[in-house]
């Protein structure tokens, strides 16, 4: 895919001149700015969490492969089947032929399964796809993009989310609905969703090597019922994910909370293996309350070839905490509009060089201040700053 | 339609960012300066002060102050130029038929009272290092614009060879310590010239530190001199830890600092770094940082930085406001004497 930076700008300034845009982004950032830092005075741990993790983080990607190998292990122990996909195309595969066609599939929301274009691939296949995260439900009701990676719609106003619930679900709301009544609206319907549904499909904050573990944080509950409800659960998630233990892993899902400013967590979620019992003569029995089959398919996607560079390597460190985007000015007014066709703000420029290639992330990186906010506040010591720097020269060099 | 946004509803974007880096990259191979102009631009502001040539401690301009005028004037053009498809295309075509200068020669034409403001600041720098008691001398003839922007846009392969020639220049001179006005120039020369010329590695000082290291010999006039809402500019907070000096040196001049939201090590960029590629949106980070300095509610804004002094000045003309920026040199200037 290329992206030219003059067509991403044409689409910065159409957000520019749309006040309702504008001030959506600008309330949210009010609220959300240096949020990270009274959780880290409320909660001092935090701190030893953020460096656990980043040794932690550092080890796996420096021995990526023997992760892998170590994780391939504990899921098969655990009665967890491994996939591991190179490219959008295998991971399209993989999925298409576990999911198959004709189904009522569910995803919690997932920026890899964005990055893939999972949703609509198993939507082409003749699946009936439902997001179930609030904001990325309103993404799919709009057909647009996620404008922050923990935050998806807040660039949309409660008059848009309930234009976009009444028209598209069918939900009855007051005539200036309250946000309570949009999410009682969007409840309703997906309750009736969840129960039906053939797979569930989450993503994955971090994936334990040690016990095969997959962990997710949220706050809605939606990963719960997701993850739990459905006969299949499938995740999916990228590489970079993999942590030595699952001490690593849980302490990875709470400095990811911490930084996204949402902390403690509602739900912390901890899957190590289809449900499962052994209450009967005490033999083990696979496909108890929750689903009968666990598969987890890792994804590559440049991320590999992304460890070899010296110039994105230290970019696999993030954890997607969006905290950079909160504080960069840039993002503050262009939200994910800058940054590539999934992700977007300082991160999100590095996550689409690795992903789309660094030719790619060069025409986001020329927007780009050098200012260094990002740089203060990564929980994972990433220069972004500087990486970027190194985008523009990749830019610079073809003039 | 909002405040302080022009009329380009509706309006594609159409300015050719490689034909701007062309350009820029063209007039310094041919000058040495990002703007088209006569070398000389750099250092008349010194006429009439009695500078050595020689000496330790040196003044490095690296020319941001005096350029600033001009570069804004071609960042007011290119605003201009993004919302016609004449313009867009006229730069597309000056980058292809090599006709570069003179394109450039068209758009910069900065006013007088641009001009003398950034003197002001220089000599106002120099009366205040003089009154610190530093033996200050100023080489003219090595005095040169530090490439800063080409680094900034990644043009690195023309900043290599700019940089080996400044760096050649200083270390000429034999100087012990290097003495700049601007955060742009500090960083470059003393965390980034060291990366690209070998064996570069000069002792390099903001004015801003010098002066606090000598804050005892500054004498300044008695009385409360109003309220200073201070911009700390990116380069001096983030890159080179530059916070509390300003506010030392304020302080003992008689003024009482107002901290704005965003301020210290977490201030906020004035939109400075973008406003040759994006000049719509390099305008609207100005705007964002120009009301909450507003909000703060100093007399006074003070910069630091010649970039942020721009910015936030056609950030407060497009706002329809009227507020008092200045130079944090002019502010201490004012206050000298016993």
């Amino acid at each position: 895919m290329s992206i030219m930076l003059e067509k991403v700008l044409e689409d910065i300034y159409k957000g520019l001149e749309d006040p309702e845009f504008s001030m959506a982004i600008s309330r949210s950032v009010s609220n959300a700015e240096g949020k990270h830092l009274r959780v880290k005075e409320s909660y001092p741990y935090v701190e030893d969490l953020r460096l656990r993790v980043l040794e932690a983080k550092k080890k796996a990607l420096e021995n990526i492969d023997y992760y892998i190998d170590q994780l391939a292990r504990s899921l098969e122990r655990n009665h967890g089947v491994l996939h591991i996909a190179r490219d959008r195309d295998e991971a399209q595969s993989i999925l298409g032929d576990l999911v198959g066609s004709g189904k009522l599939v569910v995803f919690s929301k997932s920026i890899v399964a964005e990055e893939l274009g999972l949703r609509e691939y198993l939507e082409s296949l003749g699946n009936q796809v439902w997001e179930t995260d609030l904001g990325q439900l309103l993404i799919q009701l709009e057909h647009g993009k996620p404008m922050h990676t923990t935050a998806p719609a807040i660039h949309l106003t409660i008059e848009k989310a309930a234009r976009l619930v009444r028209e598209k679900l069918g939900g009855e709301l007051p005539s200036s609905p309250e946000p309570e009544d949009i999410v009682s609206a969007v409840r309703r319907f997906l309750r009736g969703i969840y129960y039906r549904a053939d797979v569930g499909i989450s993503g994955a904050n971090a994936v334990a090597a040690d016990t095969g573990s997959i962990v997710l944080v949220e706050n809605e509950g939606n990963i719960r019922l997701v993850t739990g409800y459905p006969p299949i659960h499938i995740a999916v998630t990228g590489i970079e994910k993999i942590v030595p233990s699952l001490n690593d892993a849980i302490s990875y899902a709470l400095v990811q909370a911490a930084y996204a400013g949402l902390f403690p967590p509602t739900y912390l979620n901890v899957i190590s293996g289809p449900s499962n019992t052994a209450d009967i003569e005490h033999r083990r029995v696979y496909g108890a309350h929750g689903p009968r089959e666990l598969h987890l398919i890792l994804i590559d996607n440049g991320r590999r070839r992304a460890l070899l560079d010296p110039g994105l390597r230290d970019h696999l460190r993030c954890i997607r905490c969006g905290r950079c985007q909160w504080e960069c000015p840039v993002w503050h007014h262009t939200a994910n509009k800058w940054g590539g066709p999934t992700y977007g703000g300082p991160m999100g420029v590095l996550w689409t060089a690795i992903t789309l290639g660094k030719e790619t992330g060069a025409e986001l990186s020329m927007l780009c201040l050098g200012c260094a906010r990002c740089d203060e506040v990564c929980p994972m010591e990433i220069p972004l700053s500087s990486l970027i720097r190194g985008l523009k020269r990749v830019y610079s060099s073809k003039i | 339609m909002p405040q302080g946004l022009p009329a380009y509803i509706g309006c594609r974007y159409l300015l050719d960012v490689r034909s701007i880096l062309r350009i820029l990259a063209d007039n310094i191979k041919r000058t040495g300066l990002p703007v088209p102009g006569d070398p000389g631009l750099l250092t008349s502001w010194s006429t009439g002060l009695d500078l050595p040539e020689k000496g330790d401690v040196i003044l490095y301009t690296g020319g941001l102050y005096q350029l600033l005028p001009y570069i804004e004037e071609f960042a007011e053009y290119l605003e201009k130029l993004e919302g016609g498809k004449a313009g867009g295309l006229l730069l597309k075509a000056a980058g292809k038929l090599g006709r570069l200068a003179s394109l450039s020669k068209i758009v910069v034409r900065p006013s007088r009272e641009r001009l003398e403001y950034s003197r002001q600041v220089l000599v106002s720098i120099v009366e205040l290092l003089k009154s610190a008691g530093v033996e200050i001398a100023y080489p003219r003839g090595i005095d040169s614009y530090s490439g800063v922007l080409l680094y900034d846009m990644g043009l690195d392969t023309v900043f290599r060879e700019h940089a080996r020639k400044v760096a050649e220049a200083l270390e000429s001179v034999g100087a012990k310590t290097i003495v700049t006005v601007d955060p742009h120039t500090t960083h470059v020369l003393r965390k980034v010239f060291p990366r690209y010329v070998e064996g570069f590695a000069p002792t390099v000082k903001s004015y801003i530190e010098v002066l606090a290291e000598n804050i005892d010999n500054l004498q300044f006039k008695q009385g409360d001199a109003g309220q200073v809402v201070i911009h700390d500019p990116c380069f001096y907070a983030r890159y080179e830890d530059i916070i509390d000096e300003p506010r030392l040196l304020l302080g003992k001049a008689g003024y009482t600092v107002v901290e704005p939201r965003r301020s210290g090590r977490m201030t906020y960029c004035c939109g400075g770094p973008i406003e040759s590629i994006a000049p719509r949106l390099s305008r609207r980070i100005a705007e964002t940082r120009a009301r909450e300095l507003d909000e703060a509610g100093g007399e006074i804004i003070a910069t630091l930085c010649p970039i942020c002094y721009s910015n936030l000045r056609r950030a407060y003309r497009g706002l329809g406001l009227e507020r008092d920026i200045q130079d944090l040199s002019i502010l201490l200037y004012r206050r000298l004497g016993p």
